[in-house]
C-alpha cells in the first residue's frame, strides 16, 4: 500500500528531517512510527500525504509514485487518505454532523450519500446521539472521535494519524486506539506517529523507530524502547 | 453538480455577510470608479455631439454682398463646387430664405425681429466641408473664399470649435486617469477583501485540502464573491449614472434652444451602451481582484 525508497528530506542545509528511509507498508497493516520530537515522524506522514516532496528517493502510495504526480491529481490522492491530528482540526462553528459531512461535501458527494454515510460513521465512532453538538460541547476524546469520523467517512485506503492520543488522558487514549484498531480490521491501513509508550506496548503492532531522521528499528509486533 | 453549486453559493453568501464592512468598502470604491468611468464616456460623447452640432449642418457660411449680381453669385457657387476634395455640400439660401431663418432665430426677441428686413439680411451659401474636424483645413478654405468678388464675409465658428476640442481633451485625459486610478484601487480593495476572507477561513481551507477538495472548488466561492462585489459596484454606479444623466438632461432642456447647449444632452441609447460596458468592466475588476487573491493565498 505504501512504499518508501531511499527517501531523504531536508528543510535546510543543516536540518535533515529524513535520511535514506526505505520501508513498505502492506494493505490493512497497522504501523507505529516512534521516536523523539524532531526525529522525522511527522515529516514521514507529510511525505505520504504529498504535503512535502523529498529531495531524494520516491514515495509510492496505492501503486503510484506520488512525487511524480501532478498537483492537479493530489486532491484525488488525498480522497484515499484520511488524516487525524493531535489538535483534531475541527471547525468550531459547525456541528459534529456538519464537521463530518464537510469532508464529503467538499469533494462533491451528493446529498443522499452524505445523509446515509455520516450517521453510519458517527455510529461507528460512538457519537450517534451527539451529532448536533458543537466541538466546544464535547470532551477531548469525543472531539478526536469526530476527527476520526471525518477522516474515515469517505472509506479511505489509508489513515495517517499524527499523535492522535497526545492530548488525551490514558483511558480516553485507549478508547481511541480501540477505535483505530477496529477501523484497521475493516481493511484500512493505519500509520500512526506517537510518543505514547503505553499504547505502543499495549497494541503490539509493527514499530518503525526513527532517530534524527534515520530509521533505527523496524520490528513486527514491537514495543516502545 | 447541484450540491457543488449549492455549496459554492452558500459559502459565497456566508463569506460576504461575515466580511460586511470590507465588502461595502469594495462595492463603494467600484461604484465610484465605474461611475466616474461612465461619466467620462458620457462627457466625451456630449462634446462630440456639441462639436458635430457646430460642425454639422452649417459648418461655414459664405455671406454674399447685397449688391452682388446673379453672375457673381453663380461664380461663387461655381468656385465652391470646384473644390470637391474639401467641400462636400453647398446650399444657397437667397434673401427670402435668409430672412425666414433669421425670423426663426430671433423668435424669442421681438425687439430684434422688428429690424429684420430684406435690406439688412444677406443671402448666403451654407458650406459643408468633407472633414469636419480638420480646423486648419477649414480655416484655409475660409481665407481663400473671403477674397472672391461678391463675398461679404465668410463666417466659421473656429474659435468655439477649438475651445470645445480643448475642453474635450482636458476633461477626457483627467477623468480617464482618475477613473483608471480608482479602478485599480477597486481591484486592490477586492483583492484585500478576498485575502481577509481566506485568512478568516484558513482552517476550513486547510481541512478542505486535506480531505481532497480541488483548488478550483476551494477558490470558486471566493472568486464569485469578488465578481459579485465588482458587479454590485457596476450596478449601483450605473444607476447613479442614469439618474445623473436624466437630471442633467432635464436641466439642459430648461435652457432656450438657441443657447447652444442642446448637444450636451446624451440620449439615443448611448447611456445604455455605457451601462452595459460598465457592468462588463465591473465584472472584470471583480474577477481579476478575486482570482489573483484566491490563487495567491490558497496556501494559508
Amino acid at each position: 500500500m505504501i512504499r518508501l525508497e531511499n527517501v531523504t528530506k531536508t528543510y535546510s542545509t543543516e536540518v535533515v528531517a529524513l535520511r535514506d528511509a526505505s520501508f513498505d507498508v502492506a494493505k490493512a497493516e497497522f504501523v507505529f512510527l516512534v521516536g523523539p520530537s524532531g526525529s522525522g515522524k511527522s515529516t514521514l506522514l507529510r511525505l505520504m500525504n504529498r504535503e512535502e516532496r523529498p529531495e531524494k528517493g520516491s514515495v509510492w502510495v496505492a501503486g503510484r509514485n506520488i512525487n511524480e504526480m501532478s498537483d492537479s491529481k493530489v486532491p484525488h490522492l488525498r480522497r484515499n487518505i484520511g488524516n487525524i491530528f493531535q489538535d483534531y482540526k475541527l471547525l468550531p462553528n459547525r456541528t459534529v454532523h456538519e464537521n463530518v459531512a464537510f469532508a464529503l461535501e467538499v469533494i462533491g458527494r451528493p446529498k443522499h450519500v452524505i445523509r446515509q454515510q455520516v450517521p453510519a460513521v458517527l455510529d461507528l465512532v460512538g457519537l450517534a446521539g451527539k451529532q448536533e453538538r458543537f466541538p466546544h460541547q464535547l470532551s477531548g476524546g469525543e472531539q478526536q472521535r469526530v476527527s476520526i469520523a471525518r477522516a474515515f467517512v469517505n472509506r479511505p485506503l489509508i489513515l495517517l494519524a499524527d499523535e492522535p492520543t497526545g492530548n488525551l488522558d490514558p483511558a480516553t487514549g485507549e478508547g481511541i486506539m480501540r477505535l483505530l484498531d477496529r477501523i484497521n480490521k475493516t481493511g484500512t491501513t493505519v500509520v500512526m506517529a506517537t510518543h505514547d509508550q503505553r499504547i505502543v506496548n499495549m497494541m503490539r503492532k509493527r514499530v518503525i523507530q526513527l532517530d534524527r531522521g534515520i530509521i533505527v528499528r523496524d520490528q513486527a509486533r514491537g514495543v516502545y524502547e | 453538480m447541484i450540491s457543488r453549486l449549492r455549496y459554492t453559493l452558500r459559502e459565497m453568501w456566508a463569506s460576504l455577510s461575515r466580511n460586511l464592512t470590507l465588502t461595502v468598502a469594495a462595492v463603494i470604491t467600484s461604484m465610484v470608479s465605474l461611475f466616474l468611468f461612465g461619466i467620462t464616456l458620457l462627457i466625451q460623447q456630449a462634446f462630440d455631439n456639441q462639436l458635430s452640432q457646430w460642425t454639422g449642418g452649417v459648418q461655414m457660411v459664405v455671406y454674399v454682398n447685397h449688391d452682388a449680381q446673379p453672375e457673381a453669385v453663380a461664380t461663387i457657387k461655381e468656385a465652391l463646387e470646384s473644390r470637391p476634395e474639401l467641400i462636400k455640400n453647398v446650399e444657397y439660401c437667397a434673401v427670402d430664405c435668409s430672412l425666414a431663418q433669421a425670423k426663426k432665430l430671433f423668435a424669442a426677441d421681438p425687439e430684434s425681429l422688428k429690424f429684420l428686413s430684406e435690406e439688412n439680411v444677406p443671402s448666403y451659401f451654407a458650406v459643408e466641408p468633407v472633414d469636419k474636424n480638420q480646423i486648419q483645413q477649414l480655416l484655409s478654405i475660409r481665407d481663400s473664399f473671403t477674397k472672391l468678388p461678391g463675398v461679404y464675409k465668410v463666417a466659421f465658428p473656429s474659435d468655439q470649435i477649438a475651445v470645445l476640442g480643448k475642453l474635450k481633451s482636458f476633461f477626457g485625459v483627467r477623468t480617464y486617469v482618475m477613473s483608471g486610478v480608482l479602478l485599480f484601487a477597486s481591484i486592490l480593495l477586492i483583492w484585500n477583501t478576498i485575502r481577509t476572507a481566506m485568512f478568516a477561513r484558513r482552517r476550513e481551507i486547510e481541512v478542505m485540502k486535506l480531505v481532497g477538495a480541488t483548488n478550483w472548488f476551494i477558490r470558486l466561492p471566493f472568486m464569485l464573491e469578488g465578481l459579485l462585489q465588482g458587479l454590485a459596484g457596476a450596478v449601483f454606479g450605473s444607476a447613479l449614472l442614469l439618474l445623473g444623466n436624466a437630471d442633467w438632461t432635464s436641466g439642459v432642456r430648461k435652457f432656450p434652444t438657441n443657447a447652444g447647449l442642446g448637444g450636451f444632452v446624451v440620449t439615443d441609447g448611448y447611456p445604455i451602451k455605457v451601462v452595459f460596458f460598465m457592468v462588463l468592466l465591473g465584472a472584470f475588476v471583480g474577477a481579476v481582484g478575486s482570482a489573483t487573491a484566491a490563487s495567491r493565498f490558497l496556501d494559508v
